[in-house]
């Protein structure tokens, strides 16, 4: 990676006052303040996960969906300016900021990564939807390796609890197979297992489902509804953008064809709508721990087919 | 009647156009206000003596880093791009006698817009943001080449030359489309931002190296300028001129896939430029010659440095990248142009 | 130029048509029985004539796949002629509808307003994409041609140009900052026939008739444009109001084309040069050819499409430009014939 000429002329890193301590991450290791007030987000799990662990951000990217922010995290981002979008963040608005510590990602933020460095220490996560990784990253930068560990430790313990009360119930038939819709107006998404909620699925040890499995593909885009028995799975979670008129419509129109009356989940009623912020946008560990509220109360406590 | 300056000293004579010499000026003086603007104001604005406080100061801190690191780089690459771009539409335009031409459909965008997708959807996460502008100039490189070895083999028709490099383009398209539905990656979005022609971001080290990219094809027109004016004309005069023609357009032609390459390579694929500076150039001047180039690199430089200055001060806090507005004020204008002229 | 056809040559283009319809049968045979599965031919004939309700393949053919059937042969028919009606009226054999901005602006008004409003109904984003091709494409002829004593081709290129990349910025502007409004949009911009019910067509098609009622009715006047502007006027033709006429007629079936399927490319451009190989140049014989030919190689694309990337689909789009491009550059290289 090149680095300004001038900024080794100046001595290459903002060289914050009083106590730092190393921070490894994806794009190498960087000196932070012990303990750092003033933090900027700068992707949708970072704001999630910085809020867990305690500290309000002073400037966060601007969310996908329920603009400027979400609304579980509205509350606590009162008068938190939003700096742009998560693509083209405002290096000004950061620069005028004054920030300790700035949280970002590899994947958009490799190319301002120097410029970010001169502003503030800068870590940056190396996949924004992998969390307990993020979480960990983001305790050890905020000096707050405790709560990092307790909010993973209390997660995993959920799951632990999820998974029992799974195989309480299903008994012979666990585990089961889930797919992941997202219904968008053109087409529909499959989640699989590398993505935030599957990921989530299997720790829980839920199955992927046997056909999408053997296709080959990371992430499945479908178009046509002739495609539907490739989805074909004991659960279906499905994720719909209320605004969005036309991905409802897309949806009515699968769900009435024939072809949708003779998968396995259709057959036993366990077709889900779920949040997809939580499910998908926000990419947090408070946003994981709604993930498995939902899932608990309708999932869990839906009726037996 | 044109009016002639004639310019003597030490044994060097050269006439020079009087009204091209005046819209060089004005649109000098214009690019300069115009990057004056792009450093002062933001979200944050600063006042004359600040800005130049903020420019001469050594220290890199506060206002300093905001100008000198953040502000002057775009700037700066938009001024470089935006150039780069407008002559190598002129150049296309000139060796094809097709008002039409222009990198985009000379394979030069779609080819690195196929690159720059591929590595960004497919090989961004192994290798570092680096590589990118460097790949991208590879494509455009290339599929100016290709297109390039098709037609040229078979005659160098201009009619066949605009034909071959619209299906090349189209290929370049239709890949990179695929690239953008079919991508492992659940977002897109970093990939559109770079089809919409971007220069968020800039640093200084890009901007040294779009010049040095650029500066052998600026040498290299120097000594080529003067035909570009002869060819404009007819093929036999400019044959009977002892221009050598063939010669000619085959430089100007990889002169012109060469720079555009560059350019695109360091704002994404910032299309339009190349189609209109050349035209809005030639109306100003009304004469085509060495001088037209000149002129062409400020409109296109100052078309740019606007589109990014709207980009980053009008729709705060959102900073949308500079090819929307590069379109969004450059069509308007020339409807109106067409509006106005009777051919 | 002598339009007369001597009757060899009559009976033979009246053979490449009879060709051209047993091709449009087979093909189509072909793909209501080719999807993601494949269901016999005895199958086929049989959920058309005797359906049965509860058979799972029967409803398949005779909805999904017997709509994207007809979807993808009307369009690639409305393509074909209104590329062929361009290149005529603006004798240029590289004209195709896409000059008319009329892509970049249903691309436009279904991303606005769907992000205004929230478009519900196919319905409405086939309403829009068509209220934006025609608002495009209205600009374009009214910019390129409005020099009523002078018809300039490049004029008419040019300002479809301006409008294409004014509407292209604009629905950049919007997609920028909505990543979920480019998602949503990707598959169809690049073209799709697929997910469009039978009615869908049932809106549109009454336009598309009465344009191509009109466009033969024409057929005889648009011969002697193509003649050549001082031919025509000579022999009295009133150019204007025939290009006027058949600009009205492009933009309602390109537009049309839009709106069922989003951006083809290539047919419009391909087809019309590969009929005038084939046909005598006379719009009388031209013109069903277009249509004829413009739904086969569609319909061919659109088989290709669904099967090449099972259990995904390409978008026809990419599958036009793929194989349509390098057989445009082999006819460029070539040299190609004036329209």
């Amino acid at each position: 990676m090149k680095r300004l000429p001038v900024l080794f002329a100046l001595g290459v890193l903002h060289n914050p006052a009083g106590a730092t301590h190393a921070v490894t991450h994806a794009l190498g290791q960087t000196m932070v303040p012990d303990a750092p007030a003033r933090i900027v987000t700068l992707f949708q799990g970072a704001t999630d996960i910085t809020l867990a662990l305690g500290v309000k951000p002073v400037a966060t990217v601007e969310s996908w969906a329920e603009k400027p922010t979400y609304h579980y995290l509205r509350n606590q981002l009162q008068n938190v300016p939003v700096i742009g979008l998560e693509t083209q963040p405002s290096l000004e608005d950061m620069a005028r900021l004054k920030p300790d510590l700035i949280i970002g990602s590899t994947f958009r933020n490799e190319r301002v990564y120097d410029l970010l460095s001169y502003i503030a220490p800068t870590v940056a996560a190396r996949e924004i939807f992998a969390f307990k990784e993020n979480v960990r990253l983001i305790g050890a930068a905020l000096g707050r390796q405790d709560r990092a560990t307790a909010l993973l430790e209390q997660f995993d313990q959920r799951i632990a609890k999820t998974r029992s009360l799974l195989e309480d119930k299903f008994r012979a038939r666990w585990p089961l197979s889930a797919a992941i819709l997202d219904f968008r107006s053109d087409h529909v998404r499959v989640y699989l297992t590398d993505s935030f909620a599957g990921s989530i699925l299997s720790e829980l040890q839920f199955r992927q489902p046997a056909k999408l499995g053997q296709s080959g593909w990371p992430l499945m885009k479908l178009t046509s509804k002739e495609s539907m028995p490739v989805l074909d799975a004991d659960v279906f979670f499905v994720m719909l953008r209320d605004d969005n008129g036309a991905a409802r419509r897309n949806y009515e129109d699968w769900s009435g064809h024939p072809l949708w009356q003779q998968l396995a989940a259709v057959k036993r009623h366990q077709v889900y709508r779920v949040d997809p912020v939580a499910w998908s946008l926000a990419g947090g560990i408070i946003s994981a721990n709604q993930m498995l509220d939902e899932l608990g109360q309708r999932f869990l406590r839906a009726e037996a087919e | 009647m044109d009016k002639w300056v004639l310019v003597r000293a030490n044994g060097y004579s050269r006439q020079l156009h009087l009204q091209s010499l005046v819209v060089i000026l004005v649109l000098s003086f214009i690019a300069l206000l115009i990057g004056w603007l792009s450093l002062a104001i933001g979200k944050y604005n600063l006042s004359i003596p600040q800005l130049f406080t903020a420019l001469g100061s050594g220290q890199i801190a506060g206002d300093a880093f905001i100008v000198q690191i953040l502000r002057m780089p775009r700037m700066l690459l938009a001024l470089l791009v935006g150039g780069a771009l407008g002559v190598s539409g002129l150049l296309l335009q000139t060796i094809v006698r097709n008002p039409l031409a222009s990198p985009d459909i000379m394979g030069v965008t779609g080819g690195a817009s196929a690159a720059a997708v591929w590595f960004l959807t497919v090989a961004a996460s192994s290798s570092g943001a680096f590589w990118l502008p460097l790949v991208a100039m590879a494509g455009g490189v290339a599929g100016g080449g290709l297109v390039y070895l098709l037609a040229w083999s078979s005659g160098a028709s201009s009619t066949r030359l605009i034909l071959i490099g619209i299906g090349v383009s189209a290929i370049m398209t239709a890949l990179t489309t695929m690239l953008l539905l079919f991508t492992p990656m659940s977002s897109v979005m970093s990939a559109y931002v770079w089809l919409t022609g971007s220069v968020y971001g800039a640093r200084w080290y890009e901007v040294t190296n779009l010049a040095m990219w650029l500066f052998p094809a600026v040498l290299a027109l120097l000594w080529v300028g003067r035909s570009v004016l002869v060819n404009e004309l007819d093929e036999s005069l400019s044959v009977g001129l002892g221009v050598n023609a063939e010669f000619m357009r085959r430089t100007l032609l990889v002169l012109s896939v060469y720079i555009a390459g560059a350019a695109i390579a360091y704002a994404g694929a910032l299309s339009f430029v190349g189609l209109m500076s050349p035209h809005l150039a030639r109306r100003l001047t009304g004469r085509p010659g060495p001088e037209l180039i000149v002129v062409t690199a400020l409109v296109g430089s100052i078309l740019v440095m606007v589109a990014d200055l709207i980009g980053r001060v009008v729709f705060l806090p959102l900073d949308l990248p500079a090819g929307i507005f590069v379109s969004a004020i450059g069509a308007p204008y020339f409807l109106y142009l067409l509006l106005r002229s009777r051919t | 130029m002598i339009m007369a056809c001597s009757h060899a040559s009559r009976f033979r283009s009246a053979l490449i048509l009879v060709l051209g319809i047993v091709s449009l049968i087979a093909l189509t045979a072909l793909s209501l029985a080719i999807d993601k599965t494949f269901i016999s031919f005895r199958e086929v004939a049989q959920a058309l004539w005797q359906p049965d309700m509860s058979d799972i393949n029967h409803i398949l053919i005779n909805t999904t796949r017997l709509a994207r059937t007809l979807v993808a042969l009307v369009v690639g028919a409305c393509l074909a002629v209104a590329g062929g009606l361009m290149q005529a009226m603006t004798r240029n054999p590289v004209a195709s509808p896409g000059l008319f901005g009329i892509n970049a602006g249903a691309v436009f008004f279904v991303v606005f307003f769907s992000a205004a409003s929230g478009v519900s109904t196919t319905g409405h984003m086939m309403q829009l994409a068509f209220l934006g091709a025609a608002v495009a494409g209205l600009l374009v002829s009214g910019f390129g041609m409005m020099n009523r004593a002078h018809f300039s081709q490049l004029r008419l290129v040019l300002a479809g140009v301006a409008v294409t990349a004014l509407f292209t910025s604009f629905t950049q502007a919007l997609l920028v900052v909505n990543q979920e409004g480019l998602d949503n949009i990707l598959f169809w911009i690049a073209g799709s026939v697929t997910g469009r019910e039978g009615d869908a067509i049932g809106v549109v098609y009454p336009y598309i008739l009465a344009a191509f009622a009109v466009s033969l009715l024409l057929a005889r006047h648009i011969n002697i444009l193509v003649a050549g502007e001082v031919v025509a006027r000579g022999l009295g033709q009133n150019t204007v109001v025939i290009r006027a006429l058949i600009s009205l007629i492009v933009i309602i079936l390109a537009g049309s084309a839009v709106a069922l399927a989003g951006n083809i490319a290539f047919i419009g451009l391909i087809v019309p040069h590969l009929v005038r190989h084939l046909l005598p140049h006379d719009f009388r014989w031209l013109l069903p050819g277009y249509a004829l030919f413009g739904a086969v190689l569609l319909l061919l694309s659109d088989i290709l499409a669904r099967t090449l990337l099972n259990p995904q689909e390409m978008p026809i789009g990419v599958v036009t430009a793929l194989a349509g491009a390098p057989f445009f550059i082999y006819l460029a290289r070539k040299g190609m014939r004036n329209g």
